[in-house]
């Protein structure tokens, strides 16, 4: 027990010290990033408590195994008319375990012809991609696929 | 902003009015995530990411990409654009640090 309550005492002490010396806390733990937050959240943010469906629109290109983390090639292609009435308002890029899970957001338009997307992720270990698309009509619709990381890509 | 390498690409390189192409941003960015530290200092890197990259066709923004640190080094993004016909294109970015740029091409349709 002595060995536990040492280290509250000194987690607290660091907790503390974080308001004053954010420099000391840093050292101790894990350094966080600003956009930090877990994927539930980041989907709920998105959605705003929709329902996400998973869709065979949603086409998602990605390789299964990545032997390097930090570029993972990704595209997406959704289909659909593409018309003023019908079309992809947005692709969203979600990489679920990374420390903020939220990638890219694109914001489409009519003038785009095909709801296609493609870049190079960093993916910080084994995880499942995920992407949702949002319609013009207010749905999502989603599509994942696991991809198994050799080597991290977050530092 | 110490003029930051970037490109666009158009593909095919032959295309026409109403042709659906591929139009491919690419930018020399190190997309620091702020968590990653210096081998030697042991110091933490600090952040430095795009957080935006806007499309202009005749300075009309057609499609808007919010990024965040899980991007990889030298990002490429690639959208679809029908083409409406001659005119300039322009990507713009911005950066959490506060840099922004753009890049201008030209869109030439054959026929």
């Amino acid at each position: 027990m002595k060995r536990r309550s040492f280290l509250q005492a000194v987690g607290l002490a660091a907790a503390a010290s974080a308001v004053v010396t954010p420099s000391i806390a840093f050292a101790a733990e894990k350094p966080k990033g600003s956009n930090e937050m877990g994927i539930d959240a980041a989907l709920k943010a998105l959605t705003g408590g929709k329902k996400i469906t998973p869709s065979s629109k949603v086409h998602l290109k990605a390789p299964e195994i990545a032997e390097n983390g930090a570029v993972v090639p990704v595209s997406v292609e959704v289909d659909s008319p593409m018309t003023p009435d019908d079309y992809i308002k947005g692709i969203h890029v979600f990489a679920t375990k990374n420390s903020n899970p939220r990638t890219v957001d694109i914001m489409l338009t009519p003038a785009n012809g095909k709801a296609t997307f493609s870049t190079r992720i960093k993916l910080g270990s084994t995880q499942e991609v995920l992407i949702v698309a949002e319609t013009s009509k207010g749905e999502f619709l989603s599509a994942s696929q696991s991809i198994k990381v050799t080597i991290g890509g977050c530092g | 902003m110490a003029g930051r390498k970037s490109l666009i690409k158009i593909k095919p390189k032959k295309y026409k009015t109403g042709e659906v192409v591929n139009v491919s941003f690419m930018i020399m960015h190190p997309m620091e995530t702020g968590m990653r530290k210096d081998k030697k200092s042991g110091k933490l890197i600090p952040a430095d990411y795009i957080t935006e990259v806007k499309f202009f066709f005749d300075d009309k923004p057609f499609t808007t990409l919010k990024v965040w640190e899980s991007v990889s080094t030298n990002p490429v993004f690639t959208v679809s654009y029908k083409v409406p016909g001659k005119g300039k294109l322009k990507v713009t970015y911005k950066t959490n640090t506060g840099e922004v740029g753009e890049k201008i091409k030209k869109v030439k349709p054959k026929g």
